[in-house]
């Protein structure tokens, strides 16, 4: 009986370690509530999203009126015109419209297996892991938490890979993808660490590629925490962090300080004032000006997570820690936290100090940086700034670069004055190849095309990146080793040119707008077959977009369900529930 | 000169303490001389006095202090290689013993504020586990009954989990950094101390000097802690010394982790950690800690080895 009472006992002991361990706490320090943020009630019932959209197999269309009212999404109709010609019909103009159809989830999948591969809200696990699509490779099999291998497709359209098979792998850690590579086991590896460039340029028999910076590392602050609210106080941090010496020291090669947002080598992200010069005195005067004359305590948040845009996260945290304390008497406590609860604290605007975030590009335009950054839903950096967002609102219906170019310097203007972040870096990265392959690429979209790359004439081509696809339904998925790997399967109507961001057709021959940029027709390429076999046409391309828009379809199913892109770059045909 | 005669029974006491005395003496001359007889635990021993010695002279033995960025300051690189002017490194560079580390501080200074960092760590862990887990074990073993049962069946639940994903878990729910490290590696350490504490006490509460206090009227505390814990010391200092390796180790695997000492602290885990993708191109960065942690390591493990055997008579023999 005693051992029976004991034994309960050491159940309920175990039981609440357990549970002090499950919600007990978190792994990090739960993020300050904002200053000015209201009483918040209970939580109300989440209504659901008002489906708008009716689709008929050859046309998917929103009612007209909608675009005026409620509805966020930017297309009105996307219609099979004939077999070989798609109109899409936009509430509003979209200059940027090619450059966004390019990008890898928007590729177009046969509609049959669309309707075959979705089942009860879910994309079945042929669909995750087998998708079906016109590229130059086909999916042979996915080996999980080992490989994925191609074979090339012997159908394809356009120039055959050079290369039979292809394997994707991946390794997280730089310095084991470089000794894979060093021992031939690999034929090219992804992010060659910083400190491994020297290493791979004195080596004959590897080659480096270095990639064009098209990203941006900046130090976020959110204005409705105390002492951000303060624009002498950012502004002291922009002048108070030598961006110089983060970018010489922590860098590698064909990285940049930032003196804008944007990159430069995207049209009108360099115009504008550049940013503020190293200036401490400055800082501190601003800083004493603000109340703080001896400097006060905060936090630098960040994820232990290596990105093009910041390469050596720890030691960067680290000297911006030490700039802080030595250039304007900021104590500033790093924090560490998992990377996805630093993504949702910190693009809600949830942390009460610095933080370190960035931003690769999805398409080559400006819009893809300041809009999504700065626009007036993003709560990130705070309270938005209309000086900002009412800038980028009229520049981006202007599709000429130069009519548009005085509303950007006004946006970048403004982001100057107003310092909602501190720019830093357009971090360079860069790819590894043994010396025999031709055409090595390091993609500034990380979307390279490896069947354009013959691997010393041997039979199977081996890549390493630096992490396992999530799944290979790329539609629903963000990351960009999901998205590279089915940038070898899958097309889009029209894809960037290879090493570069220019746009190019690719199932489509051409898409031409109207005047007023509000309707784009385009037309596919004829003779183009899928891997199953089936005829590309116009109604995959509706139906795509169908699967992908339209919440009421039956094919809206993927893996997430979140629809990242779709939502962000086009929105979703819906409305919000009253 | 006093006349007053003693009472006998302070004549007894004093005779007690005396032989006490005398016998607590002869047993520490023993321990050491065997102790001493044993090479590999004086090499531990001389390890850990060198560490102290660093860990106490650590501001005037290092060159710098170890969170200046060199940057502007030396014209010296991210990662650079040591530089010995003794070895043949050029006089106009500046000397860095064991090189430059990722944030371009001197490493060899970091190094040796590290240690004191890591003695501090496994000295008061063990101090705390060694407090609360010898409380444990002594009221659980003297007292016996549902108290030793409740008791020991909570250290029987700690037990159940590898200790160093216990703390793990104890990290994630405090948060990290140094203090609640320490907290986590003491309270998993807790349960090795009061096993060994309720077995000694187990055997030694039914001695007949026990029992001869008992029958003389002795309190339970005076019995507990002025006659069984004394003489239930021995295989705790060998438990205490080997299990401050041990929490070297956990220490720096936490802060290998990022849950132990935050940057810029200079430990020897997290600066293990923070260079360990360096390990081809500056293996200086990644060797210097792992062979300090490694050091100490085996150097509590050889004087506690050497404590074991000195302080077992069953070894005795042996170790003539």
């Amino acid at each position: 009986m005693k051992r029976s009472l004991y034994a309960l006992l050491s159940l309920f002991v175990l039981a609440g370690l357990v549970l002090a361990a499950c919600g007990g706490g978190a792994a990090t320090p739960a993020p300050a509530e904002p200053t000015q943020a209201p009483e918040q009630p209970t939580e109300p019932t989440p209504v659901p999203d008002i489906p708008i959209a009716t689709f008929d197999g050859k046309s998917l269309v929103v009612p007209k009126e909608e675009c005026n009212g409620d509805y966020a999404g930017l297309f009105q109709a996307i219609e099979a015109v004939d077999d070989y010609t798609v109109k899409f019909t936009l509430c509003r103009p979209d200059p940027a419209f090619l450059s966004k159809i390019a990008f890898s989830p928007f590729a177009i999948y046969p509609s049959e297996w669309l309707e075959r591969t979705a089942a009860d809200g879910k994309r079945t696990s042929e669909g995750l892991e087998k998708p079906v699509g016109t590229g130059p490779y086909k999916i042979s099999e996915w080996k999980r938490g080992e490989s994925v291998t191609f074979k090339a497709f012997e159908n394809y359209w356009g120039q055959k890979p050079f290369a039979e098979t292809l394997v994707i792998r991946w390794q997280s850690e730089a310095a084991g993808r470089l000794l894979e590579l060093q021992a031939g086991t690999v034929d090219g590896i992804d992010n060659v660490g910083p400190s491994d460039f020297e290493v791979v340029k004195k080596d004959p028999n590897l080659v480096l590629v270095e990639r064009p910076a098209l990203n941006i590392f900046y130090i976020g602050m959110t204005n409705t925490f105390k002492p951000w609210d303060d624009v002498r106080v950012r502004k002291a941090i922009a002048y108070g962090i030598d961006r110089q010496r983060i970018v010489k020291n922590f860098y590698p090669a064909g990285s940049e300080v930032a003196t804008h947002f944007t990159p430069c080598s995207i049209p009108n992200g360099c115009v504008g004032d550049p940013w503020y010069d190293f200036n401490p005195e400055e800082g501190r005067k601003l800083l004493a000006e603000a109340g703080f004359p001896n400097g006060f305590k905060t936090k630098l948040y960040y994820r232990d997570v290596v990105r093009g845009y910041l390469p050596q996260v720890a030691n960067v945290a680290q000297d911006v820690q030490a700039q802080l304390k030595e250039n304007l008497n900021i104590e500033a406590e790093i924090v560490v936290m998992e990377s996805g609860a630093f993504i949702e604290a910190s693009t809600t605007g949830k942390l009460d100090g610095l933080y370190f975030l960035g931003w690769g590009a999805d398409y080559p335009h400006i819009t893809n940086f300041l809009d999504f950054h700065f626009g007036a839903s993003n709560p990130q950096f705070g309270n938005p700034f209309p000086e900002i967002y009412e800038q980028l609102v009229k520049g981006a219906q202007i599709a000429d670069p130069k009519q548009a170019e005085p509303f950007y310097v006004a946006a970048n203007n403004a982001i100057r004055e107003l310092v909602p972040m501190v720019p830093v870096a357009h971090g360079g990265s860069g790819t590894a190849y043994r010396a025999d392959v031709t055409n090595p690429q390091a993609s500034p979209l990380t979307n390279e095309q490896f069947a354009v790359s013959d691997p010393g004439g041997r039979d199977v081509f081996i890549f390493m990146q630096n992490a396992e696809p999530i799944s290979l339904f790329c539609a629903d998925e963000t990351d960009g080793e999901s998205l590279r790997a089915c940038d070898q399967v899958m097309e889009a109507l029209y894809g960037y040119e290879v090493n570069g961001t220019a746009v190019v057709p690719v199932l489509a021959e051409s898409c031409e707008p109207n005047a007023d940029l509000t309707v784009w027709t385009c037309t596919l390429r004829k003779g183009v077959k899928f891997h199953d076999g089936t005829d590309f046409t116009s109604a995959d391309v509706v139906a795509t977009f169908n699967m992908g828009l339209n919440i009421a379809a039956p094919t809206h199913a993927g893996n997430t369900g979140v629809w990242e892109y779709y939502d962000y770059l086009w929105g979703l045909m819906k409305k919000p529930g009253k | 000169m006093s006349d007053t005669t003693p009472s006998a029974p302070s004549q007894i006491a004093a005779l007690d303490a005396e032989a006490l005395s005398l016998e607590s003496v002869s047993l520490w001359r023993i321990t050491w001389k065997r102790l001493f007889r044993r090479k590999s635990s004086l090499v531990g021993m001389g390890i850990i006095l060198l560490l102290v010695f660093i860990a106490i002279m650590a501001p005037w033995l290092a060159p710098y202090d170890p969170l200046q960025v060199l940057i502007g300051i030396e014209d010296v690189k991210m990662r650079q290689a040591p530089c010995i002017h003794l070895l043949g490194c050029p006089p106009d560079q500046p000397q860095h013993l064991m090189g430059i580390d990722g944030n371009v501080r001197d490493q060899f200074s970091r190094l040796l504020y590290g240690t004191r960092l890591s003695l501090m760590v496994g000295f008061s862990t063990v101090t705390f586990a060694i407090v609360i887990g010898t409380v444990l074990g002594a009221l659980g073993g003297y007292f016996g009954g549902w108290l030793d049962n409740a008791i020991m069946r909570v250290m029987d639940v700690l037990l159940a989990f590898p200790s160093l994903l216990l703390a793990i878990a104890i990290v994630t729910v405090l948060g990290p950094g140094l203090i609640n490290a320490l907290l986590a590696i003491g309270i998993v350490s807790i349960p090795a101390y009061a096993r060994v504490v309720r077995a000694s006490v187990l055997s030694i509460r039914e001695m007949d000097y026990v029992s001869a206090s008992r029958a003389l009227g002795g309190s339970t505390a005076h019995i507990l802690f002025g006659r069984i814990l004394p003489n239930a010391l021995t295989p705790l200092i060998v438990q205490g010394t080997l299990g401050i390796a041990t929490a070297i180790l956990d220490a720096a695997a936490l802060s290998f982790l990022g849950l132990g000492a935050q940057p810029p602290t200079p430990e020897w885990g997290s600066m293990l950690g923070a260079e360990r993708n360096q390990v081809f191109t500056a293996p200086h960065l990644v060797f210097f800690p792992g062979f300090a942690i490694m050091l100490t390591v085996l150097a509590f493990n050889l004087l506690g080895d050497g404590l074991r055997d000195a302080l077992d008579p069953r070894l005795a023999h042996v170790s003539k």
